[in-house]
């Protein structure tokens, strides 16, 4: 395969040397070449002396790097826990149908497209989401996701010069005096993105340039409610703030006519009246006690989120105007390290990626080892890393995503002030490639900051010194894992190895190295700002604060919701989420994702709380949360962790790399009805020695989805072995879809979508399906306007 | 020592700093390891040298754990014990190799088919017979009747043809009696005990044979007048020539083997004579006792049973059958009865089968010689009433069907009603079946138990009868069952007694655990199939005796292949099996803790052999990623040839950038082949290298670099 090999060369050329190189050289000559020949790889062996074995470990361990060409345009469909949920499987054969691939991916024969299916994008409220090239889009069904990947070609063939997005609209400007709107801000972090945000901003600057309606248009991130996406915000002279969601470009023209104007127009699309087209449906008010969004945040207690969806998150002065900094200027001008670390220590600060451990203490243990080895090394300057974990992996989690989006400096901030407590003067922020708005976002706060003096050389002319760069992770979940996560820093792949000697003492190039969570960090400057003790005042005996959850799956109001420690389940659940979208019962909610477990509704008056969450035998882990009704099959989901998991294992330790497999396997029989007696009881003996006997947190805690399931659903399991059914009516082998004649119409809506054609039946007679040739997709159920499809 | 601990309840010292494994080494405690090197950083990813450390919510890799003042570690608990069982049981689920070649494992003897054929087609037929005598005293005999189930099992079959396994051991065998002074093996120093054989049949003989070889006594009591047993008396001799038996016994009695022939157990000598005389006793009495037809009228019908018919002949006695022979049964003895009646000069010769050819029983190649001789078999008919007549036998005959499947598995015959026919005969045979006889024993008072089928009750694994010192094995345990399967046993029983004389505990032989690529040929790997059929090859055929010779003649029908023959139809074998069998640390470990890896059957690594390299070899099936290999080319020789590729179930160990080996920056040093805990890396020794460095040295010459060799190559780990 021919490659541009010059080019290789001057990548080469720019890297070389850098300590670490490994990643950021195959990403680089792959983001050239859009995939990874083989030559290429051993071209970079001989350019700069690492070895070709190591980077073909490296280039085959990360699910970034292709070895093989892809196609123009990639479409990654995810298949994250809320959109496994919420039918994810039948997105991807939709697809697969559509583009005449294999479900499972591939590259159409004309090489237009490569289809992909991966682990999460993190826009689990809007599920089930595609991404094509940069673009989600979500809420799909298999109807839809049939048609996206025409409409994207034919958006691609036909015009290649964009339409101005505001053609047809004409405002005439009108003064609204002290009402007038200075201001608009459109939420733009990945959620509001997926929804359509990007082009309902571009047609409101378009609109702002050509009829010079003279008002500032700002970006902002994540407000958390996912659900209610794209947002519009209007900031009148005097400050007033009226919120819009839902918005799209209809929205949008209706609400520039009414507030800047009228429409003089010969196109009325903008004026005329929608069927429900009424602007007052899009209008939120987060005061009106009624309203669902006074539930959604009346619970809530942000201090991660506090400035999500206030402030522009690539604006640095938004960040300071409102406090932002501060903490840092206070710890600078009169705190001493030890100080700082008894403050965090006293705050009760707990390690927000899932394990809990005392944040304060950890610090501590790194000041001590970079003391120590200061004092062994006497002279000479010894270095001590800081590291920023933001590789989010878990499916159905986006927490990490939308503070790094929406609220960058906060993070910096955080990290800068435990820097200067533990003596670090170097630090990574390791974030995960699949967010290419954080990373964007994260260089912009960094050169922001340094430019402002909080990083680089002598801090805010302190004797502290610090430069954070930004590390694109690669795609493994175990690189959450400290020791693989150094390990992948380090141009290596990310296999964990035994602890200890921790990172304190010995980590990224054998240097003493702290490295917290997103949200950890998060938490420092309001702890600094505020006070350890009134942090301390939030909580439980054991865990203080608050938490960041997404809340996603079967949730009638998904998003990013940061509760106080100690608040109940179902009261995250059904006050916050307002119960399921479906009304159907809420059945268990799995809290922790591939590592946690699933509570079931009879514990959901468990708190948010470490010990009472492992209680469960769930986990707290990062955040994610994910909603289960009454048609979730349990042993299904089991499976769906299970293969996430052993798909993530690094491989090197026999009881995961091994372990997994054949739990997944004995999962998937059962899930195909063809369970046998034992099964159960191997899966318990599996789980337990898999976690007895594993190196990492990866595998110590894979078996968890397995053991909650089989301890709270043991019946489920069962009825799969022994009956040969689903209860849930989920495992396509254990059921048959049917038409009731009673509730039938006979519109044909289900033989149409029918993807196998196994319907029949006249216009305005009954409709049969043939068991015979039905595949048991459920499109039929889907799309049927009178539910009249049964599920048995 | 600076540490004070505990290990399995022995205050230890250590040092800060020191692994748990270290400390426990240098105390003796023995903890197993498949991925720790002693001279490389500890990697702790197999996980078989866990241990559980008190107050500890997990267990620990005991490599790679550092130990701590007051820790309390066991490193052999229940738990401990359970993990590493699965461990091993979870990597042998995903192993793709061969321990023994498939036909070895099937043979009820073990023999070293690969082993043999190896050094065979090295020509090296003396130590052949050598390696063939450590499983079976009777190869000539053997590859001559015996029914060869381990050609059944030849891998060539997934592809090709089997390898012509029995005949080679007969060529090898042959080639040995030809000389003027055939192998004995050497006879152990005596013991002084004495053990007391009873029946000189293939399992007694085997038995006599190696309890010689361990330096014990051996008396053996036969009733007939002739020793060999079911091969004397029951074979005929075109199968098996009386001469080739004769040899064979011969070379037991030079060890030094007692044979009393025409001494009845139970008339000349009792159970309790023997246990006062001998220091042990081996039953190895048979299943001479022929099976009733229970048809009407078979008392005075004048039916003969086929094995009577079979021993009269075989000591030279006339047996009147007339012209119209009729056998009923469908063995290896109806076929050897209706053979014989043919070279006796009978015209017509037919055999009533109640079942078809699927089901029956005999050998197929039997079948086709008998056919060939012009022997009829009538399928799906049974006899159901028999008369005399003046003028000879009136059978009445019934055809049958075949309905549900019985509890062997075979289709149960059911009489078809109104079908039936008659038939006249001069002579009627059955051979429908032999049982054991153990009058001769002496009932109760020889406290030896009898199983409800009327068999002696034997222990499986020893062969001790519910009588202290007193063996049973061979057809009066197991009931009628081929030549080898009592020569196996009486090999094995040999262990046991000789376990018992000495005063240990009777455990048996030892049993390898034996990993297979796949039970059977069919459902070998699509990769080793198409190698295999790249080297498709015709078996070689035996040369027969002519069907006009064969006439009135008890001369051999088989004749032997020539050096010619035995030489190419040699290079066929595979030689499957691994070559690092004897280091094997996954084997032995996986016979130490009972391993069942059935329970986690699933997918399986794929099969790939690299021999690109010019002396190693790499099979990636049998890799278990301890990542040795790969570490010691870094750290060690800071090469880096060789590295990890993928991740999790399907992550393997591979030259740099997935390529032949001889591509990499390998420089052949060899370190890593010693370290390989597995056959995944080997020397590419040749089969018969390796099977004489086993038989000379006990070594395993797949993983021992030759001293001159290691110089040349590199450096010796230091």
């Amino acid at each position: 395969m021919d490659f541009d090999k010059n080019a290789v060369d001057r990548i080469i050329e720019q890297r070389k040397g850098a300590k670490g190189a490994a990643i950021p050289l195959l990403q680089a000559v792959q983001r050239e070449l859009r995939y990874l020949p083989v030559d290429a790889i051993k071209q970079i062996a001989d350019g700069t002396g690492i070895p070709a074995a190591q980077l073909y470990g490296v280039a085959t361990f990360f699910t970034q790097f292709r070895l093989e060409p892809v196609g123009e345009h990639i479409i990654k469909v995810c298949h994250g826990t809320a959109c496994h949920v919420a039918g994810a499987r039948g997105i991807s054969e939709a697809l697969g149908d559509n583009l005449k691939i294999s479900a499972e991916g591939g590259t159409t024969q004309d090489g237009f497209y490569t289809v992909e299916q991966v682990a999460c994008l993190g826009c689990c409220s809007l599920a089930p989401v595609v991404m094509i090239d940069e673009d989600v889009q979500g809420k799909l069904t298999r109807t839809k996701a049939g048609k996206i990947a025409e409409d994207f070609r034919k958006r691609s063939e036909s015009c290649q010069c964009a339409a101005d997005p505001s053609e047809g609209l004409k405002v005439a400007k009108a003064d609204f005096g002290a009402k007038a709107i200075a201001k608009v801000v459109v939420g733009t972090g990945s959620c509001g993105i997926a929804s359509g945000a990007r082009s309902v901003f571009n047609l409101l600057k378009a609109a702002n340039e050509r009829f010079a309606l003279d008002f500032n248009l700002a970006e902002t991130g994540c407000i958390g409610m996912c659900h209610r996406e794209p947002l519009v915000e209007l900031i009148a002279r005097d400050g007033s703030r009226t919120l819009y969601g839902g918005v799209d470009a209809t929205v949008a023209k209706k609400i520039l006519v009414k507030y800047f104007g009228r429409e003089t127009g010969e196109t009325g699309e903008a004026g005329k009246k929608g069927k429900k087209g009424d602007l007052e449906r899009h209008l939120i008010d987060i005061r009106k006690e009624e309203s669902e969004e006074h539930a959604f945040f009346a619970k809530q207690k942000r201090i991660v989120l506090e400035n999500c969806g206030e402030i522009d998150p690539e604006k640095i002065e938004e960040y300071e105007a409102r406090g932002g900094y501060s903490s840092l200027r206070k710890v600078l001008a009169g705190m001493t390290p030890d100080a700082v670390i008894e403050e965090i220590k006293a705050s009760g600060l707990r390690g927000r990626g899932g394990a809990g451990f005392s944040t304060g203490l950890k610090w501590k243990f790194t000041r001590d080892a970079i003391i120590a080895s200061q004092a062994s090394q006497a002279s000479k300057a010894s270095q001590a890393y800081i590291i920023c974990n933001a590789d989010e992996g878990d499916p159905g989690a986006f927490m990490d995503r939308s503070v790094l989006e929406s609220d960058p400096h906060r993070v910096l901030e955080g990290m800068i002030i435990a820097a200067y407590a533990i003596g670090a003067d170097k630090g990574y922020i390791y974030c995960r490639a699949e967010y290419p708005l954080a990373v964007k976002r994260l260089n912009i706060a960094i050169e922001q900051a340094r430019a402002k003096g909080y990083l680089g050389a002598k801090i805010l002319g302190s004797a502290h010194s610090l430069e954070i760069q930004v590390k694109e992770g690669a795609g493994a979940f175990v690189c959450g894992e400290e020791t693989a996560l150094i390990a992948s820093i380090e141009g290596r792949r990310g296999m964990p190895r035994v602890r200890p000697p921790f990172p304190a003492q010995s980590g990224l190039w054998g240097k003493p190295t702290n490295i917290n969570n997103v949200e950890t960090f998060a938490n420092v400057p309001w702890i600094i700002k505020n006070g350890a003790a009134a942090f301390a005042a939030m909580g439980t005996e054991r865990s203080k604060g608050s938490k960041v959850f997404a809340l996603a799956g079967d949730v009638a109001r998904g998003g990013l919701v940061e509760v106080p420690m100690g608040i109940s389940l179902r009261e995250v659940i059904e006050e916050i989420g307002g119960g399921t979208a479906s009304g159907l019962p809420v059945k268990a909610v799995q809290l922790g994702g591939p590592s946690g477990g699933c509570i079931p509704a009879s514990l959901m008056d468990t708190v948010v709380d470490y010990e009472a969450v492992n209680a469960t035998g769930a986990i707290m882990g990062s955040g994610g949360m994910v909603v289960m009704d009454t048609r979730a099959c349990m042993v299904d989901i089991a499976r769906f962790f299970i293969d996430f998991t052993q798909k993530e294992s690094c491989g090197k330790c026999t009881f995961c790399r091994i372990g997994t497999r054949r739990m997944l396997e004995t999962l998937t029989r059962i899930t195909e009805g063809e369970g046998e007696k034992g099964d159960i009881e191997l899966l318990e003996e599996l789980c337990m020695r898999v976690k007895d006997s594993s190196l990492c947190g990866l595998g110590q805690t894979a078996p968890n989805p397995v053991l909650t399931t089989i301890k709270y659903f043991r019946d489920e399991y069962e009825a799969h072995i022994n009956e040969g059914r689903c209860p849930a009516g989920k495992c396509r082998a254990l059921i048959t879809y049917s038409i009731s004649s009673e509730k039938c119409i006979g519109c044909g809506a289900c033989i149409r979508v029918c993807p196998v054609d196994a319907i029949t039946g006249e216009k305005k007679k009954l409709h049969v399906i043939d068991q015979a040739i039905c595949t048991r997709c459920g499109a039929c159920m889907q799309i049927c306007p009178v539910d009249a499809v049964e599920v048995k | 020592m600076s540490l004070k601990l505990k290990i399995d309840g022995r205050d230890v010292g250590a040092e800060q700093g020191e692994t748990i494994l270290t400390v426990a080494k240098r105390n003796g405690i023995e903890i197993p390891t498949l991925c720790n090197q002693q001279e490389l950083v500890p990697f702790a990813s197999c996980f078989i040298c866990v241990v559980e450390i008190a107050g500890a919510p997990r267990l620990v890799p005991s490599c790679a754990t550092v130990v701590a003042e007051g820790m309390q570690i066991s490193t052999n608990s229940e738990r401990v014990r359970e993990s590493r069982r699965m461990c091993v049981e979870l990597l042998l689920s995903d192993h793709v190799g061969d321990c023994r070649g498939p036909c070895q494992v099937k043979c009820p003897a073990g023999i070293d088919i690969p082993g043999f054929i190896s050094l065979l087609a090295s020509k090296n037929t003396e130590d052949a017979i050598r390696l063939i005598k450590e499983a079976l005293p009777f190869p000539a005999s053997l590859g001559r009747v015996c029914p060869r189930p381990c050609e059944q099992q030849c891998r060539r079959l997934c592809s090709d043809d089997a390898v012509s396994i029995c005949f080679l051991k007969r060529y090898i065998a042959d080639e040995d009696l030809k000389r003027p002074s055939p192998y004995v093996p050497p006879v152990g120093k005596s013991t002084g005990k004495k053990v007391a054989i009873v029946g000189a049949g293939p399992a007694g003989l085997s038995a006599a044979f190696y309890l010689r070889m361990m330096g014990h006594g051996v008396s053996v009591f036969d009733s007939h007048s002739e020793p060999g047993g079911m091969l004397r008396y029951g074979i005929p001799a075109y199968r098996l020539p009386r001469d080739i038996l004769a040899k064979e016994i011969g070379i037991i009695e030079k060890m030094g083997a007692r044979i009393e022939c025409n001494k009845s157990l139970g008339r000349d000598f009792t159970m309790a004579s023997l246990a006062k005389d001998y220091d042990a006793v081996f039953l190895a009495i048979g299943a001479q006792k022929a099976s009733e037809m229970r048809v009407e009228g078979e008392q005075g019908g004048g039916a003969i049973s086929g094995i009577e018919f079979l021993e009269e002949i075989s000591k030279g006695n006339d047996v009147e059958t007339g012209d119209d022979v009729v056998v009923v049964g469908g063995g290896n003895t109806a076929i050897d009865a209706a053979r014989t009646a043919w070279r006796l000069g009978a015209a017509n010769v037919t055999i009533l089968y109640r079942r078809t050819r699927d089901e029956m029983p005999a050998d197929a190649m039997e079948i086709e010689a008998a056919l060939h001789e012009g022997v009829k078999i009538r399928f799906l008919a049974a006899p159901v009433k028999m008369a005399k007549l003046a003028d000879g036998i009136e059978l009445e005959c019934i055809e049958m069907e075949l309905g549900e499947p019985d509890a062997s598995g075979r289709r149960r015959p059911v009489p078809k009603k109104g079908s039936e026919f008659k038939m006249k005969a001069s002579a009627v045979i059955a051979a429908i079946g032999q049982g054991v006889d153990p009058e001769c024993v002496g009932g109760e008072e020889s406290e030896i138990k009898l199983t409800k089928w009327n068999t002696l009750d034997v222990n499986s694994e020893t062969f001790e009868t519910s009588r202290k010192g007193v063996f049973a094995g061979g057809d009066c345990s197991t009931g009628a069952d081929i030549a080898v399967t009592a020569i196996a046993a009486g090999r094995k029983a040999a262990t046991s007694i000789d376990q018992f004389l000495k005063g240990l505990r009777v455990t048996g032989e030892a049993k390898s655990y034996l990993h297979l690529i796949a039970e059977k040929p069919a459902d070998a790997p699509e990769e080793l199939k198409a190698r295999i059929a790249e080297t498709k090859s015709e078996r070689t055929v035996m040369p027969e005796l002519t069907k006009a010779a064969r006439a009135e003649s008890f001369e051999e029908v088989e004749l032997g292949f020539t050096t010619e023959q035995a030489a190419r139809e040699a290079e066929r074998c595979l030689s499957c099996g691994c070559r690092s069998f004897q280091s094997c640390t996954l084997r032995k470990l996986s016979e130490e803790y009972g391993a069942k890896p059935e329970r986690f059957a699933g997918e399986k690594r794929h099969f790939h052999v690299d021999e690109s390299n010019s002396m190693i070899r790499y099979e990636s099936h049998k890799c278990i990623l301890c990542g040795s290999c790969i570490r010691v080319c870094s750290e060690v020789k800071e090469l880096d040839a060789l590295g990890f590729v993928k991740r999790g179930f399907v992550a393997t160990m591979k030259p740099a950038l997935d390529r032949a080996w001889n591509q990499s920056s390998c420089d052949t040093c060899l370190k890593c082949v010693p370290l390989c805990p597995t056959g995944a890396l080997s020397l590419k020794v040749t089969p018969a290298e390796e099977v004489l460095a086993r038989m000379e040295r006990g070594a395993d010459a797949s993983k021992s670099i030759p001293a001159d060799r290691a110089s040349s190559y590199g450096e010796v780990i230091k």
